[in-house]
C-alpha cells in the first residue's frame, strides 16, 4: 500500500505531501512514501526528526526511494 | 592544657569549616536553580519562520515559498511578509480601479503578479521565466501559483505591507485571494518574528 507517491515530484514536495498524508491516519499507523528526488532520505529523516514521526524504513529500492513512516501524535 | 587547647582549636576549625560547607550547600542550590532555568529560556524560543519578502523576482519568490511550505510540512508556524517589490507577486490582473496617475503609472511598470515576474538572472526580455516555468515542469517542481496553494493549505500566513503598497500605488482590491491575507506594518512583522527561531530576508 503506498499513501505518498512522490516519485517525479521535486523538494519542498515529498515532504510536504508526507505531511498531509500523515495526519490523514491514526496515531501509531504508518503510511508509504515512494520518491526519487535526491533531497528525500536526509529529508525525510530530518522531518521525522523535526515532527516526532517514527521512521521506520527508508531504502533504495528499483531506483527510487521508500520510506515507511508511523505516525506519533 | 595543651590537650584543652587543642580541642579548642580543632572545634573552631570544624565550626568554620561546617559554615563554609552550609555556604557551598546554598550556592550549589543557587546554581542548579540557575541552570534549571537556563535551558527554559532558550525553549521559550517559538518554533517559527519569519520570512521577509522583498524581492520582485520569480526565483526569490520561488526560493521564500519552498521555505515556507517546507517549513510549514516541518510543523513549523510560518508568516510571510511581503514588502517593497514583493508585493507586485501578490495582484492580480488590475480592475478597473480608482488611481491617481502616479499610481496608474506605477501599475503599468510593476509586473502584474506572480506570472509576470522576471527572473534576477538571466531574464532575457522575459525569455528567462518561461524557460525556468518550463525547466520546473518537466523536473517536477512546484509552480509558485501550486506553492501559494498549498501554503494556503498548510496555514502559512501572508501579511502585506501598507507602506509599500502605498508607495507603488497598489490596492487591496487587486490583490490575489489568499485565506487570511491582512495589512500591517512593521510593528506587527515584528511582534511576530521576534519570539521566533528564524527569520529570513529574501
Amino acid at each position: 500500500m503506498t499513501n505518498v507517491d512522490a516519485r517525479g515530484k521535486s523538494c519542498p514536495l515529498p515532504i510536504v505531501l508526507t505531511a498531509r498524508a500523515v495526519r490523514q491516519v491514526a496515531v501509531g499507523e504508518s503510511i508509504v512514501v515512494l520518491a526519487d528526488d535526491r533531497a528525500f532520505l536526509p529529508d525525510i529523516e530530518a522531518w521525522c526528526k523535526k515532527t516526532g514521526h517514527a521512521l521506520v524504513q527508508a531504502q533504495s529500492k528499483d531506483g527510487h526511494f521508500e520510506a515507511v513512516v508511523r505516525r506519533a501524535l | 592544657m595543651d590537650g584543652d587547647h587543642g580541642t579548642d582549636a580543632l572545634d573552631a576549625r570544624l565550626r568554620a569549616f561546617d559554615a563554609e560547607l552550609a555556604n557551598l550547600r546554598a550556592r550549589v542550590t543557587e546554581l542548579q536553580a540557575a541552570s534549571a532555568n537556563a535551558p527554559k529560556a532558550a525553549q521559550g524560543q517559538e518554533d517559527k519562520l519569519s520570512l521577509i519578502v522583498f524581492s520582485g523576482t520569480l526565483d526569490r519568490l520561488i526560493a521564500a515559498f519552498v521555505l515556507a511550505t517546507g517549513a510549514a510540512a516541518m510543523g513549523m508556524q510560518v508568516s510571510m511578509f511581503f514588502t517593497f517589490w514583493a508585493t507586485a507577486g501578490l495582484r492580480q490582473d488590475a480592475r478597473q480601479l480608482k488611481k491617481t496617475l502616479l499610481e496608474r503609472a506605477f501599475g503599468w511598470m510593476l509586473p502584474k503578479g506572480a506570472r509576470r515576474l522576471p527572473l534576477s538572472h538571466m531574464n532575457m526580455a522575459g525569455g528567462g521565466p518561461l524557460m525556468i516555468r518550463h525547466v520546473m515542469k518537466q523536473k517536477g517542481v512546484a509552480s509558485v501559483e501550486e506553492m501559494m496553494t498549498l501554503s494556503a493549505e498548510l496555514g502559512v500566513s501572508i501579511y502585506v505591507c501598507t507602506m509599500s503598497m502605498d508607495l507603488l500605488g497598489m490596492k487591496e482590491a487587486e490583490m490575489i485571494e489568499y485565506p487570511g491575507l491582512s495589512y500591517c506594518g512593521v510593528a506587527k512583522f515584528l511582534e511576530t518574528a521576534a519570539p521566533g527561531k528564524l527569520t529570513l530576508f529574501v
